[in-house]
């Protein structure tokens, strides 16, 4: 069986078409030598659907994907402290912690599972996330 | 038990205060943010009113001899072995490991709750700290360096990664606003002789009032456009609570606080409203304040604002806690 | 600040002769005032007697009796009752403690009676000269004048089982002091106006002290942590005169 081309664009716009259609935020699909991620936004049909691909050939960098610890509304920084914290590229320890997900009152952490570069987040400021969602990427330098 | 590394001087441990007590003469005492104190609480499974310590002066630091689960809310920029926490946060920490609390802009008054609360004896219902009295916390005073405290027994698991509450002042913005400059609006009932003070009754009203640098837990001296009775009156000792401003002959006003006496006998021209008090027992010396002729209609929806956001932090925690375990044991 | 903010409470009889009308002895109805939302002060009409204070125990006997009371306040003539939540309509509360006013029987509480043993004079006597200069009598009347008085506990307030006692002869009235002594010890035994009490605290102090009790008062580890008790009699007894 061929490879799917994900560089089409006419691929893409199926998929996520798909995806909205089934009321699925997004998928992950494995090739051989890439990984690509489409995540279509709930909140606005029709919009374009993000898509990232990710090698995961060998001796590249390895991909660690930061999930929400809980369902709740996310939100990258403290409500309080209204300043974003520094942007991504940067440098992340393990046990970090990178954002936050609240549910009523109360705020929950979400932490760098791992050290590495924090290079990428998923999740827009103010979304409601499920359980497990994508909120971060860390590439784990070998 | 937690071990005081550093400290300056007045701070205390507190609880919600030994109301009940004023017909003998005894100051109720208790946290100068009581809605700071329950959250911190509530945080690391306490009762809502289970004694913490309150930190007016920075820094202050303690050290963990055991693993323990704490928070820190209301005022203070907390770190824990130099790693920052977010505010109004609850994590654990573990033995040895160092607390720091700095002072943040905002806010006076941190609170520090532990698991199983602060267990010092309690003294006519209460283990707040009664200077006046010289009783309550410990032996009726403030803490110093090396002091060693014991922890009661904490109620159940809490979330390992750490959990915390929205500020109140994020949370309930639309019924505790401030001025666009910044100056705190506390809203109050006129009192007992408010209207003899005439014409001065509207500058009270009027003006913006600065919190002096004479201020502290038993009240505000607040500075500005004296106000003045224009004939003396006779005044007999009466009952207060914390929020009364009071107008002594140099016509500018002192609000009692969580350590006010029992009785007074000032004119009194206002009273602050009860929502309203963790709001003032958070204002720092020299900020500014001005006062809004409220009614007992705005009272109790505020009341009902603060009890409804401190129910949603208490069952939510507990459910986020509870959810946190299931999902784990899976 | 200091811990205690002095208080001044029952100006002379001339302060009072310049009253407005809206004071108490001017009064021929109970006033009812807020402090905050929660919090009623009901101000007796009339003189600073004792009828009017057995009104007011009677008054806080009758009060004890509400559920939605969370404490209440006896002080000079006056009550303040404390509400455990902000009452929807407060001219409701206010017409509920008018009618309580009215129906409160004066009552005689048949306290115990209590007898302080004083030192006058002495290192502790410090506005004792000043009090006998205003008064025109010698510090031995002044002192004679004050054990020969049988007290009533009016209220307690103020500080930790500190009792307002009234009943002191008019010849040794004396105002509280403008500027109130830095650190008066505690079991001073002092005169403010027209009551007399001894000091529980050691600190500032506006009252003027004419001798010293060695008596604490109050004990917050007891079952019953303040001696004194609102109807009480209390009784001087010279022990040292030193002069």
């Amino acid at each position: 069986m061929s490879a799917v081309d994900f560089s089409d664009p006419a691929t893409i716009a199926f998929l996520a078409a798909a995806l909205q259609a089934a009321g699925v935020d997004g998928i992950e699909i494995e090739q051989s030598t890439r990984k690509v991620r489409i995540v279509v936004e709930r909140d606005a049909p029709g919009a374009a659907p993000l898509v990232q691909t990710l090698q995961t050939s060998p001796g590249a960098t390895q991909l660690e994907v930061v999930t929400a610890p809980m369902a709740g509304i996310f939100g990258a920084n403290h409500p309080e402290s209204p300043a974003p914290s520094s942007k991504p590229p940067r440098k992340v320890a393990a046990g970090e912690t990178l954002g936050f997900i609240r549910i009523g009152s109360v705020l929950l952490p979400v932490k760098a599972t791992q050290p590495g570069m924090l290079t990428g987040r998923v999740a827009k400021d103010g979304t409601v996330v499920g359980y497990g969602d994508p909120l971060f990427e860390i590439e784990l330098r070998p | 038990m937690i071990e005081i590394v550093d400290t300056g001087p007045f701070n205390t441990i507190q609880d919600l205060g030994r109301p009940g007590y004023r017909n003998i003469g005894v100051t109720a005492s208790g946290a100068m943010d009581p809605l700071a104190l329950k959250i911190a609480n509530l945080l690391v499974g306490n009762d809502e009113g289970d004694a913490a310590i309150e930190v007016q002066t920075f820094p202050f630091r303690l050290r963990f001899r055991e693993t323990t689960v704490f928070a820190v809310t209301g005022g203070g920029n907390a770190t824990l072995d130099g790693v920052a926490l977010p505010p109004w946060w609850m994590q654990t920490a573990g033995a040895g490991q160092c607390l720091e609390l700095r002072p943040s802009p905002a806010s006076a008054r941190a609170y520090i709750a532990f698991g199983g609360g602060v267990d010092v004896p309690p003294v006519m219902g209460s283990r707040s700290t009664s200077l006046r009295g010289a009783f309550g916390g410990i032996d009726g005073r403030f803490l110093k360096k090396d002091d060693t405290l014991r922890l009661g027994e904490p109620a159940g698991t809490l979330p390992a990664d750490g959990l915390g509450a929205v500020p109140p002042a994020k949370a309930l913005a639309e019924f505790f606003p401030n001025a666009p400059d910044g100056t705190l609006l506390i809203r109050a009932l006129p009192a007992g002789e408010h209207d003899l003070f005439g014409a001065d009754a509207e500058r009270f009203w009027s003006q913006s009032w600065k919190i002096s640098s004479q201020s502290d837990r038993t009240g505000y001296r607040l500075s500005g456009e004296p106000v003045r009775l224009p004939a003396s009156v006779e005044m007999r000792s009466y009952g207060i609570v914390p929020g009364v401003v009071q107008v002594p002959p140099g016509g500018e006003p002192i609000v009692q606080m969580s350590d006010a006496n029992t009785a007074g006998g000032y004119p009194k021209i206002a009273g602050v409203l009860e929502a309203d008090l963790w709001r003032l027992g958070q204002a720092r010396i020299g900020s500014r304040l001005h006062f809004v002729r409220s009614s007992h209609a705005e009272a109790r929806a505020l009341d009902r604002a603060l009890a409804d956001y401190v129910e949603d932090v208490r069952n939510t925690s507990q459910m986020v806690a509870r959810a946190l375990k299931t999902i784990a044991g899976r | 600040m200091t811990s205690s903010m002095p208080q001044p409470a029952d100006r002379s009889a001339d302060a009072l002769a310049k009253q407005p009308p809206s004071t108490p002895a001017h009064r021929r109805q109970a006033h009812i005032s807020t402090i905050g939302a929660r919090a009623f002060l009901l101000e007796a009409p009339g003189d600073f007697d004792l009828p009017a204070q057995r009104r007011i125990w009677a008054l806080a006997r009758a009060l004890g009796h509400w559920d939605d009371l969370g404490e209440i306040v006896p002080g000079m003539t006056n009550l303040l009752a404390i509400f455990k939540t902000t009452p929807e309509d407060p001219d409701a509360v206010t017409t509920r403690l008018l009618d309580a006013w009215e129906r409160a029987e004066s009552i005689d509480i048949k306290g115990k009676t209590i007898e302080i043993g004083v030192h006058y004079g002495g290192e502790h006597a410090i506005d004792l000269a000043e009090l006998s200069n205003r008064s025109g009598l010698s510090a031995r009347e002044v002192v004679r004048l004050h054990y020969e008085g049988t007290y009533t506990v009016f209220a307690l307030g103020s500080a930790p089982g500190f009792g307002y006692l009234h009943g002191l002869d008019p010849r040794i009235h004396m105002p509280r002091k403008t500027v109130p002594s830095l650190n008066m010890a505690r079991g001073c035994v002092t005169i403010g106006g027209m009551q007399t009490g001894v000091a529980v605290l050691t600190g500032p102090n506006g009252w003027n002290s004419i001798g010293f009790a060695d008596l604490q008062m109050f004990d917050p580890t007891a079952d019953v942590p303040a001696i004194m008790a609102p109807g009480d009699t209390v009784r001087f007894l010279p022990e040292r005169i030193e002069l």
